[in-house]
C-alpha cells in the first residue's frame, strides 16, 4: 500500500518537476513595463534617441515583428533596397516629411499601410506615453537619416496628431483644422484605407457613394465608433479603423465631413 | 516641472490603490488563489457532466454500475464543493484587500452580476445535496428520471456561474474598444461589458476543457484505487472505471483544439498585438512547451489505450497498426514543437542565420503546426476506433463496404488537412488562418461519419471474447497519473497565457497595473508558480479521495454481465 502511495508521489513530482525543468532552460523572456519618461525642456535629440533605443529593443515589443523580415517591415536594416527606416521615411507618403511620417505611423497606424504587409501594427498612442512615442520617432529618425525631433515637439503633441505635413498644424482638429472634406479626408488618412472616387486604397469599404447606402446619422456613427457596424465582406477587419477621430475632429468637420459623405450617392 | 507633476498625479493616483502581501507579493497571493480556486472550479463543474452523463447510461442502459459510479464521483463533489468555496473566499478576500481600487472598478461595472452569481452558488449548492442525498429515495420509475434531471439542473447551474465569471475576466482581457482610461465605470453597461470579444469562445472553451479535466481526475481517482485494490473483482471494476474516465478526457481533448482555434481567432480579431503578444511575443516559448505538454497527453492517452489492447480477445489484429500510429503522433508533437519565430539577439539570429531557422523555420508556421495537431488528432481517433472494434466481428453485410467507406474518410480528412496546410505556406496569413477552419471541419466530419457507420455496423456484432477488466499491468495506471499531472499543469499554463497577454494592464488599456509586480514573469518563474498550484491542488485533491473513501465504504459491487465499451 505504502508502496504504491509513495509509487504515485514519485510519478506526480517527476512529472511536475520534468516540466518546471524544461521551462526553466529555455530562453527567459520577461514583458517589461514602458517606464513612464520624464524628458526636460532642455531635452537634448541624442537622449531622446537613446530613449528610443531602449524603447524599441525592450518594453516597445517593436522587435515582436520589426526585423523578422515577414510581419512588418525592417526598419533598422536594409528593406528591399531602399536603406533602413530613417533613409526612407520620408519618401513613403507624398506630403509627408520623415517626422510627420513616423509620427503617423506609430499613432494612426492604418493612415498608412506599406505595401506586401497586413494592417496589423497597434496604435502605439494608446500604449505609450507622448513622450515616448516622440523618442521612438527620433531613434528611428536616427537609423540612417536626419535627427530633426527636439524638445519642443513634445509639448505639440496634439497637433502633431493632425498635422498632416511635417508635424505641423494647430489644435483645432485634423489637416489645420480645414472644413474642406477631402482636405480632412486626406488629413486624417482615410484614404489609407478608403476609396473615395479615385483616390485611395481597398482594405476598406469604398465611400465613392457611401451616401446611398448609409444615413447621415449612421456615417457620423461609424466615424465615432467604427466597430458598432460593420460592412458586409469586411467583419475581418473589425478593430482596425482609429476610434480617434471623435477626439481629432472637430464638431464643424465632422458635420462637413458626415454632409459629404452622405451626399455621395 | 511638468514631468514632475505627472509624477505626483500618478502617485496620488496609485495611493490607497494597493497593498503587498508578506514574504511572496500581491501577485504570487492572488495567482495561487486564483488558480487553485480555478481547478477546483473546473473539478466540480467537469465531474457532474461526467456523472449525469454516467446516470444516464445507467438509466437508459439500465446498467446499474454506472449508476454507482456516479454516485461514487457525486460524493466526491460534496467535499470539492466546500473546497471551491473556500479558495473562492480566499481569492475575493485577497482580491479585494491587495487590490481594492481595481476591486472597487470590477464591481462598479459588475457588481450585478456578482450577486447573480452568489444567487446562483446557492442554488447549485442546494441542488446538489438534494441530487446526491436523494439517490437511494428517488431510484426507480419517474423518481429517477426526476433525479436525472436534478444533474442536468445542477450542470445548468454550474454552466451560468462559470459563463458569469467568465464575464469578468474576459472583460479584463478584452474590453469593448469604446471603453477607455476616461470611461467611468459606472457608466458601463453591464451586457455592453459582459459581452466582449473573448467571452463566448472562453465559455466554450472551459466548457469543453472542464470535461477533459473532470475524466482525467476520474482516471486518477480509479487508477489509485485499482493500484490499491486488493481482489480481481475490485481491479476489475476500477480497471474500467480509469477506462471510462480516460475515454471521456481524450473524446473532449479531441475538440478542444476547435475551440482554442475560435479563442486565439477573437483575440487576433479584437487586437492583432495582442495576439501578436501571445504567439510571437514574448510568450512564443510558451506554446513548445504547451507543444511538449500536448504530445505527453496524446502519447500517454494512446498508450494506455495500446496496452489495454492486451486484455481484449482479438486486439492482436490490430497490433501492428499501432506502431505506425506512434510514428505519426511523435511526428506530430515534433513539428508542433517547432519554434517558429522568437524574439531573439542579434547574436542569435546571427548564429540562426536569420530570423527562422533555414530548415525547421518552414515546420514552425501555422500551416505546419495545424496539419500536424489534425494528423495527431485523426491519428487517435483511429486508436479509439480500433479498440472499439477489437472483440467483435462485425456480421451485417456491408461490414467490408462499411470499412472500406471508413477508410475513405481517413484518407479524405487526410488529404484535406495536408491540402490546406502545403496551400497555406503560398496565402497571406488572413487567408491562412482561415483555412484552420476547412481543417478542422474535415476532421470534425470525419470523426463524426465514421463513428455513426461504426455504430451502425456493431449492430448485432459477433464477440470474440469478454474485455478481461483488471488485467491491466501496473504501469498503464501510471499513465493516467501522468495524464491527470498534465492536464492540470496545462490548465495553469494556459492560464498564465490567457493573463498574461495583458501584461502590465489589469483591464487590457483601460485600467494599468502600477504594482511593483506589474511585468509579466518570465516563464520559468510561471513554472514553479504553476507546479505549486498543482502540488497544492493534487495534495488537496489526493485528501478529498481519502476521505470519500474514509466517508463510505466503495460502491463497488462486483458484476454479473460483461461490461461493455463505452458507446456500444
Amino acid at each position: 500500500m505504502w508502496a504504491n502511495n509513495l509509487r504515485i508521489i514519485a510519478v506526480v513530482l517527476g512529472t511536475l518537476a520534468l516540466y518546471t525543468l524544461i521551462a526553466n532552460k529555455i530562453p527567459q523572456v520577461q514583458s517589461e513595463v514602458p517606464h513612464a519618461l520624464t524628458l526636460g525642456a532642455n531635452v537634448t535629440p541624442e537622449q531622446l534617441t537613446a530613449a528610443g533605443d531602449q524603447l524599441y529593443h525592450g518594453a516597445g515589443g517593436c522587435t515582436a515583428c520589426h526585423g523578422l523580415g515577414t510581419r512588418a517591415p525592417n526598419l533598422l536594416t536594409d528593406e528591399k533596397g531602399l536603406g533602413p527606416i530613417g533613409a526612407r521615411c520620408g519618401k513613403r507618403e507624398t506630403g509627408k516629411d520623415c517626422k510627420a511620417y513616423l509620427y503617423e505611423s506609430l499613432t494612426s497606424p492604418r493612415a498608412f499601410v506599406v505595401p506586401g504587409y497586413e494592417p496589423i501594427m497597434p496604435e502605439m498612442g494608446r500604449i505609450l506615453s507622448p513622450q515616448q512615442i516622440w523618442a521612438l520617432v527620433a531613434f528611428l529618425e536616427s537609423q540612417g537619416g536626419t535627427l530633426d525631433v527636439t524638445a519642443s515637439d513634445i509639448p505639440a503633441t496634439p497637433a502633431a496628431v493632425g498635422g498632416g505635413s511635417g508635424g505641423s498644424g494647430s489644435s483645432g482638429g485634423i489637416a489645420g483644422g480645414s472644413t474642406d472634406p477631402m482636405t480632412i479626408i486626406r488629413g486624417a488618412g482615410c484614404t489609407g484605407c478608403h476609396k473615395v472616387g479615385s483616390e485611395g486604397g481597398a482594405i476598406g469599404p469604398n465611400l465613392t457613394h457611401v451616401g446611398s447606402r448609409l444615413s447621415a446619422s449612421l456615417i457620423r456613427e461609424c466615424i465615432l465608433k467604427p466597430d458598432t457596424r460593420v460592412s458586409k465582406g469586411y467583419e475581418k477587419f473589425v478593430g482596425i479603423m482609429p476610434k480617434i477621430f471623435g477626439n481629432q475632429l472637430t464638431g464643424a468637420q465632422l458635420e462637413a465631413l458626415v454632409q459629404f459623405l452622405a451626399s455621395r450617392k | 516641472m511638468a514631468g514632475g507633476m505627472m509624477l505626483l498625479q500618478a502617485a496620488a493616483d496609485t495611493a490607497g490603490a494597493y497593498r503587498d502581501f508578506p514574504l511572496i507579493g500581491s501577485r504570487a497571493a492572488i495567482w495561487i488563489a486564483a488558480e487553485i480556486h480555478l481547478m477546483f472550479a473546473a473539478f466540480v463543474l467537469g465531474v457532474p457532466i461526467f456523472a449525469v452523463v454516467a446516470e444516464a447510461i445507467g438509466i437508459f442502459g439500465k446498467d446499474q454500475r454506472y449508476d454507482r459510479l456516479s454516485k461514487e464521483f457525486t460524493r466526491l463533489l460534496l467535499i470539492a464543493y466546500s473546497a471551491t468555496a473556500i479558495w473562492g473566499a480566499v481569492f475575493v478576500f485577497l482580491l479585494s484587500t491587495l487590490y481594492p481600487k481595481f476591486w472597487a472598478y470590477m464591481t462598479a461595472i459588475f457588481g450585478v452580476s456578482m450577486w447573480v452569481y452568489v444567487s446562483i452558488f446557492f442554488f447549485e449548492s442546494f441542488t446538489l445535496y438534494l441530487y446526491y442525498y436523494g439517490w437511494d429515495r428517488w431510484k426507480y420509475g419517474r423518481a429517477k428520471i426526476g433525479h436525472w434531471c436534478l444533474g442536468i439542473l445542477l450542470n445548468v447551474w454550474g454552466t451560468i456561474v462559470m459563463f458569469i465569471a467568465d464575464s469578468w475576466l474576459t472583460y479584463m482581457m478584452t474590453p469593448p474598444r469604446d471603453i477607455t482610461p476616461e470611461t467611468s465605470p459606472t457608466s458601463i453597461k453591464l451586457w455592453h461589458a459582459i459581452l466582449n470579444h473573448t467571452w463566448m469562445p472562453i465559455n466554450i472553451h472551459r466548457l469543453i476543457g472542464n470535461i477533459v479535466f473532470g475524466g482525467a481526475i476520474v482516471g486518477a481517482y480509479a487508477s489509485y484505487r485499482f493500484l490499491a485494490a486488493r481482489t480481481e473483482e475490485e481491479r476489475a471494476h476500477y480497471d474500467w472505471m480509469g477506462y471510462v474516465g480516460n475515454f471521456i478526457a481524450m473524446s473532449a481533448l479531441i475538440v478542444l483544439p476547435f475551440a482554442g482555434y475560435w479563442l486565439g481567432r477573437e483575440i487576433y480579431q479584437y487586437d492583432q498585438s495582442m495576439g501578436i503578444t501571445m504567439m510571437g511575443g514574448f510568450m512564443s516559448w510558451l506554446w513548445v512547451i504547451q507543444a511538449f505538454l500536448i504530445a505527453v497527453l496524446f502519447l500517454a492517452g494512446n498508450y494506455y489505450l495500446w496496452v489495454g489492447m492486451g486484455r481484449i480477445p482479438g486486439a492482436e489484429r490490430f497490433r501492428p497498426y499501432t506502431k505506425w500510429l506512434l510514428v505519426v503522433l511523435v511526428l506530430g508533437a515534433l513539428v508542433w514543437g517547432t519554434p517558429h519565430t522568437m524574439i531573439a539577439d542579434s547574436r542569435e539570429l546571427a548564429a540562426m542565420g536569420g530570423s527562422h531557422h533555414p530548415l525547421l523555420g518552414a515546420l514552425g508556421v501555422m500551416s505546419a503546426k495545424n496539419t500536424a495537431v489534425n494528423l495527431m488528432i485523426l491519428s487517435t481517433f483511429l486508436s479509439f476506433l480500433l479498440y472499439r472494434r477489437a472483440n467483435i466481428r462485425q456480421v451485417v453485410p456491408w461490414a467490408k463496404t462499411g470499412t472500406r467507406i471508413q477508410a475513405g474518410m481517413f484518407v479524405i480528412a487526410a488529404a484535406i488537412v495536408l491540402f490546406f496546410g502545403i496551400r497555406g505556406y503560398f496565402v497571406e496569413a488572413i487567408v491562412r488562418i482561415g483555412y484552420s477552419v476547412y481543417q478542422v471541419g474535415a476532421v470534425l466530419a470525419c470523426i463524426i461519419f465514421v463513428t455513426i457507420i461504426d455504430v451502425l455496423m456493431a449492430r448485432g456484432a459477433q464477440s470474440l471474447g469478454a474485455i478481461q477488466w483488471g488485467r491491466m499491468p501496473p504501469r498503464s495506471q501510471y499513465a493516467l497519473f501522468i495524464l491527470a499531472v498534465t492536464f492540470t499543469w496545462l490548465m495553469g499554463l494556459m492560464g498564465f497565457a490567457r493573463s498574461g497577454i495583458r501584461q502590465h494592464w489589469h483591464v487590457w488599456q483601460v485600467m494599468q497595473d502600477m504594482t511593483p509586480y506589474a511585468a509579466t514573469p518570465a516563464l520559468g518563474y510561471a513554472a514553479i508558480m504553476i507546479s505549486t498550484c498543482v502540488l497544492i491542488f493534487l495534495s488537496l485533491v489526493g485528501f478529498i479521495f481519502w476521505l470519500g473513501g474514509l466517508a463510505e465504504k466503495s460502491t463497488f459491487v462486483p458484476s454479473t454481465v460483461e461490461a461493455p465499451h463505452v458507446g456500444q
